[in-house]
């Protein structure tokens, strides 16, 4: 279940392998096409299999998964650089993941709007000011109670 | 007489508030399991609140380790979501790991790996919605600390290994020649059967037949003589650029 490591060979009574320290990464990612509620998209390393995903996720992080299917995205060859040579974008694995026991998951905003206050002294807030300034001057006097500029002294 | 009853007074009132504070005491989980189950229903996620807390794991009444479970732990804390910046603190030097234990590093290894999921998480859906990631720098300190944490591991098991069977690798080698004369440092495989039953293996050709020994000799000639070649262009470079500036500073 980890890279760059060479297994023991399996022979009949061995003691179960272990991994003490798994190299994985896995990317959860919001569903390109709709998935059903309880169905969790993953990007995972090419070298991870089913099996290892359900461990890594009911072991590591206390999930329970029912089903994992997985399949092989291919990276585009289309680009080309400057050189007009074809440039390739990485594959990557795609697992989609079945929680057990009822549990939906929805991919959360986790990248909301929030009300953005520009630094103290730089550069856009100074603008900021100063176009607060200039709508201030454009505004007519109120004493003046909607009379025209040019009808006066 | 007044000290006696003033004394007394004073008994009453630190029992009272001794048992105002076993009270107190007694309470305090159930507060805590309130605010966490509000904490779950304000991230409005469903998923978790029927099978976490039925648990019989769970119920205990005081919790020392991370409340936090399950996917959620694929996302950063909800009040750092929409941040341009997030605080974050220096990755663990060598030094502060080498006075950890074993069991620790264990534990510090899980913490690394999940913290850099849900970094690796956030990144990927910055990207999707062309959004720049907050404080993009984490992922390089976590995978720092990472590699740091798995060469401490590997100290440790390298000098516990030396101590034991006094091997310095863990995959036994040695030193091989192949057919063309390079000597390369073969590492030992495990074979179910033995080597001279081993009919691929023994296809292999680890020595230099007789008609390439001379060509050996030819390349040794030539590496010796590029680096000769080298060496001698780096002195004519330095002294040729001391006599372009005299000064001590060209040599720095």
């Amino acid at each position: 279940m980890s890279k760059r490591i060479l297994y023991p060979l399996f022979q009949l009574g061995n003691p179960q392998l272990r991994i003490f320290r798994p190299t994985f990464n896995l990317t959860l990612v919001r569903p390109g096409r709709e998935q059903p509620a309880d169905t969790v998209q993953f990007r995972i390393p090419m070298e991870m299999t089913k099996f290892d995903v359900r461990n890594y996720l009911e072991k590591i992080y206390s999930v329970p998964v029912a089903a994992v299917r997985t399949r092989i995205q291919f990276g585009s060859n289309k680009k080309r650089n400057h050189l007009n040579q074809r440039v390739k974008r990485p594959d990557y694995k795609v697992a989609y993941v079945q929680l057990a026991q009822q549990q939906t998951f929805q991919f959360p905003d986790i990248f909301p709007e929030k009300d953005k206050k520009s630094e103290e002294g730089s550069v856009e807030e100074m603008q900021e000011k100063f176009m607060e300034d200039e709508r201030q001057r454009q505004k007519p006097d109120p004493r003046r109670g909607g009379v025209t500029e040019w009808f006066g002294l | 007489m007044a000290a006696a009853v003033t004394s007394r007074l004073t008994t009453a009132i630190c029992r009272q508030f001794q048992r105002f504070v076993t009270v107190s005491s007694h309470t305090q989980p159930q507060y805590a399991t309130q605010a966490l189950s509000k904490f779950h229903s304000c991230q409005q996620r469903q998923m978790y609140d029927s099978w976490w807390f039925r648990s019989p794991i769970n119920n205990r009444a005081l919790h020392t380790s991370c409340v936090r479970k399950g996917l959620e732990e694929f996302f950063d804390l909800p009040e750092n979501w929409g941040e341009l910046t997030v605080k974050s603190g220096a990755p663990w030097t060598a030094k502060q790991l080498r006075m950890k234990s074993n069991e620790d590093l264990h534990k510090l290894w899980y913490v690394l790996l999940k913290e850099k999921n849900m970094l690796l998480t956030l990144e990927q859906e910055g990207k999707r919605q062309c959004v720049q990631m907050p404080s993009p720098e984490r992922i390089k300190k976590v995978e720092k600390s990472i590699m740091r944490l798995d060469t401490i591991v590997k100290e440790r098991e390298d000098a516990l290994r030396l101590l034991q069977t006094g091997q310095e690798k863990a995959r036994p080698g040695a030193w091989r020649r192949n057919v063309f004369g390079k000597t390369f440092w073969y590492r030992f495989k495990e074979h179910p059967i033995p080597w001279h039953l081993n009919s691929r293996y023994k296809r292999r050709r680890f020595f230099e037949p007789l008609h390439v020994a001379p060509y050996t000799r030819l390349s040794l000639e030539k590496y010796l003589k590029d680096k000769m070649r080298k060496e001698k262009k780096e002195k004519r470079n330095e002294k040729k650029l001391s006599a372009m500036f005299p000064k001590k500073t060209a040599h720095a």
